[in-house]
């Protein structure tokens, strides 16, 4: 069997990429779509340590599921406002849409 | 009606100070009947208590009643009344001298502003010092002192359109102020270590080592501060002679025969306390001789009456304090009685001259006025001889027990010291005498208008005049047996065996010669009408008449001292005030806070990777700090 390690290994790596993602990219997009890679990585950590660590092997899931339900729903909330801020500004880049400072 | 319901005396004047203050002025003759009404009844409700007491017998402490004042966790507060035989004679003291200033007010007050309003605090006066007698813990004790003290003060600034009745009312307050710190300080510590403001309770304690010798020396010392302050004793002795602002009905009630004795009533409550701590005794006997033979000194050169009077009060109540400090309530509480009567008497007689002569009390001013009033002059002379120690008249009684207790107690320094006090006393009472009632009238005009007032003011003068030439007799036990007492009034008043006074004939002796070298030499200078002796007396020692004239310069010490320390105290604490405490620590504070903000919000760069920037380099931190936690 594969061992517990790999998974985690490959989930920090996942994360670590979307954290890169999110703080080099200026495109609101693709930082979306990192933000994506991040819940991702959490929801392989949830499933791994399920199925290694719990007996009934299913609390994991269900947090996945959970976790992919708030996603979707993030994700369509954040591309309304990345909409909003193209018709009005016509840009998707985030360092221009800075007029929310003292 | 018995003893147990003495609380009736205060409440009676407290109840008709309400109504005198509230509805005063709309009452026929703006109620002074009333307020005369409300002493009577505690004037007749004292015989009650004083049968009932004596009834009892024994002498022995009664505490009568106590309600629950507060009760707050293990601490719990009572208060309630006490009668014993200090009580007693502080009772009768009080609804007497108050009942005649009542009655003598009646005429002297006659057509003052504010008329409603003076019966109105004498009613509270005398609630309030009856209260303070009455009461049976130092905390009530404490609260009618202060009550008494803000009489006083609205008494003394009577005629507040006088300028320099409000700065007397104002001095008298501050002063006696001192002393009250004093003597709240002394009750906390006293309370601190025995738990109870009872003071039968503290008393047992005290008797039983419940205090440090040190800690008792210190707490009763600033007990005895406020006895000071309240009794105007060196060096506290200046607000008293200015206090003569006041109305003079005012000045023989408050600043003559009761509130000035409160201090003397104080300690010798207290004196089994003060005698546990022995040092204190030494101190209140010094205190006393001191305050004695100095306003004997100031009397001499006043030409106001009622300043001569004042001063010869405080001279009177250092002797009270001589007794105590000897170890003798009985005498002190004894002077203290004699004295409330024959100086009260003399008050209220100066008061008779100032409303004969239209408002005249300077002696320059006054002389032959025994023609003219023949009922003042006569009271008047009683009053004098009793307060000069004349042998049938009550001072004399008095004033040789409290010599013979000074001898006994300290010996014989302290008894010349007050011996010599009392030479004083005697030279300043005939010089009184002589300038205001005999030799010829020194202003023809004020001489031609001069009549005997009417019977509400004589009455007065009549019935106090018998209590100063026959309350002396009251130490006798026959006396009190004759008048209807079982034992004898001695018994219980003066707390000893009745038969353990008997007088010692050479100190009786030397007390008729002292006050006879008195009077001969204040007759010698002042007799007829000239002040040949006395003018020549006083070129010849000119600094001497210039340290009398103004009273050793204690005024002029402590303005200075209030110039120069208390106000230079007062800049420093204002500059303290102003730049440490306001503009560094509250507006500094507020400063900080602003300026802080205006930096930190540059923080706020709008830029959202930022943000996520710190986000990600908090969490980073954190999960280092966690890991260097746990090791």
């Amino acid at each position: 069997m594969v061992p517990l390690e790999n998974y985690l290994v490959l989930s920090a790596i996942l994360f670590s990429l979307g954290v890169y993602g999110v703080l080099a990219r200026r495109n609101a997009v693709l930082i979306l779509m990192s933000v994506e890679l991040m819940l991702n990585a959490v929801s392989l950590n949830f499933i791994a340590f399920s199925v290694y660590l719990d007996p009934d092997r299913i609390l994991g899931a269900i947090f996945a599921v959970f976790v992919i339900t708030v996603a979707a729903a993030e994700v369509g909330l954040a591309l309304a406002i990345v909409i909003r801020l193209f018709r009005n500004r016509a840009t998707s880049n985030v360092d221009e849409a800075a007029i929310l400072k003292w | 009606m018995g003893a147990e319901q003495a609380w009736l005396l205060p409440a009676v004047p407290a109840g008709v100070f309400v109504l005198l203050a509230l509805f005063g002025r709309y009452l026929p003759r703006q109620g002074d009947v009333v307020g005369v009404a409300a002493i009577g009844t505690s004037f007749l409700l004292f015989f009650f208590v004083l049968v009932d007491y004596v009834g009892i017998g024994e002498g022995a402490d009664l505490v009568l009643k106590s309600w629950a004042w507060s009760d707050v966790g293990e601490f719990s507060l009572r208060f309630g009344i006490a009668v014993d035989p200090i009580t007693i004679v502080m009772l009768g003291v009080v609804t007497s001298v108050a009942l005649m200033v009542n009655i003598f007010s009646i005429g002297y007050m006659k057509g003052e502003a504010r008329y409603y309003w003076f019966f109105a605090v004498l009613q509270l006066f005398a609630a309030s010092m009856l209260m303070l007698v009455l009461a049976d813990n130092l905390v009530l004790v404490y609260v009618s002192w202060e009550l008494v003290g803000v009489c006083s003060f609205l008494l003394i600034g009577f005629y507040w359109e006088k300028r320099s009745a409000t700065e007397a009312a104002k001095k008298a307050f501050v002063t006696t102020r001192i002393g009250d710190v004093g003597l709240l300080i002394g009750i906390i510590l006293l309370w601190k270590e025995s738990g109870t403001f009872n003071i039968e309770e503290i008393i047992r304690f005290a008797e039983h080592g419940g205090y440090g010798s040190t800690y008792l020396t210190v707490a009763m010392l600033f007990v005895f501060l406020g006895a000071m302050g309240k009794s105007a004793q060196f060096p506290f002795h200046v607000w008293l002679p200015d206090a003569m602002e006041g109305p003079t009905p005012v000045s023989a009630l408050i600043h003559a025969a009761t509130m000035v004795v409160a201090g003397v009533y104080l300690v010798a409550r207290l004196l089994p306390v003060f005698e546990v701590a022995g040092d204190t005794m030494l101190v209140i006997t010094l205190v006393g001789l001191i305050t004695a033979v100095l306003t004997g000194f100031m009397a001499f050169a006043q030409t106001d009456i009622k300043k001569v009077l004042a001063y010869s009060t405080v001279g009177q109540l250092g002797f009270m304090f001589v007794a105590l400090g000897s170890g003798a309530p009985s005498a002190a509480m004894f002077h203290l009685m004699t004295h409330a009567f024959f100086k009260s008497l003399l008050f209220l007689g100066s008061g008779s001259v100032i409303i004969a002569t239209h408002h005249n009390q300077d002696m320059s001013k006054l002389g032959g006025m025994w023609k003219k009033l023949p009922i003042t002059g006569t009271t008047f002379l009683i009053g004098s001889a009793a307060l000069a120690g004349v042998v049938p008249l009550a001072g004399f009684w008095s004033k040789d027990e409290v010599l013979n207790a000074a001898n006994h107690h300290w010996g014989v320094w302290a008894l010349t010291i007050a011996g010599g006090a009392a030479v004083m006393t005697a030279f300043y009472t005939t010089r009184l005498f002589i300038r205001t009632f005999l030799g010829a009238p020194r202003d023809e005009h004020v001489y031609e208008h001069t009549k005997e007032p009417s019977w509400t003011m004589t009455g007065p003068l009549v019935f106090l005049a018998t209590l100063a030439a026959v309350s002396g007799f009251f130490v006798f036990e026959g006396f009190g047996t004759a008048l209807g007492f079982p034992g004898g009034i001695t018994q219980f008043v003066f707390l000893e065996e009745p038969e353990k006074y008997s007088i010692n004939l050479g100190l009786g002796a030397l007390s008729l010669a002292i006050a006879g070298l008195g009077i001969a030499i204040g007759a010698w200078i002042y007799w007829g009408n000239s002040l040949e002796r006395s003018t020549s007396l006083a070129q010849s020692y000119p600094w001497a008449y210039r340290w009398l004239r103004n009273k050793f310069y204690f005024d002029e010490a402590y303005q200075w001292g209030i110039d120069h320390l208390v106000l230079g105290a007062g800049y420093v604490a204002a500059w303290f005030d102003r730049y440490v405490v306001n503009d560094t620590g509250v507006n500094g504070s507020g400063e900080m806070t602003s300026w802080g903000g205006f930096v930190l919000k540059f923080l706020q760069t709008g830029r959202v990777p930022n943000y996520a920037m710190g986000i990600a380099l908090g969490v980073v931190g954190l999960a280092f700090a966690g890991l260097m936690v746990r090791g």
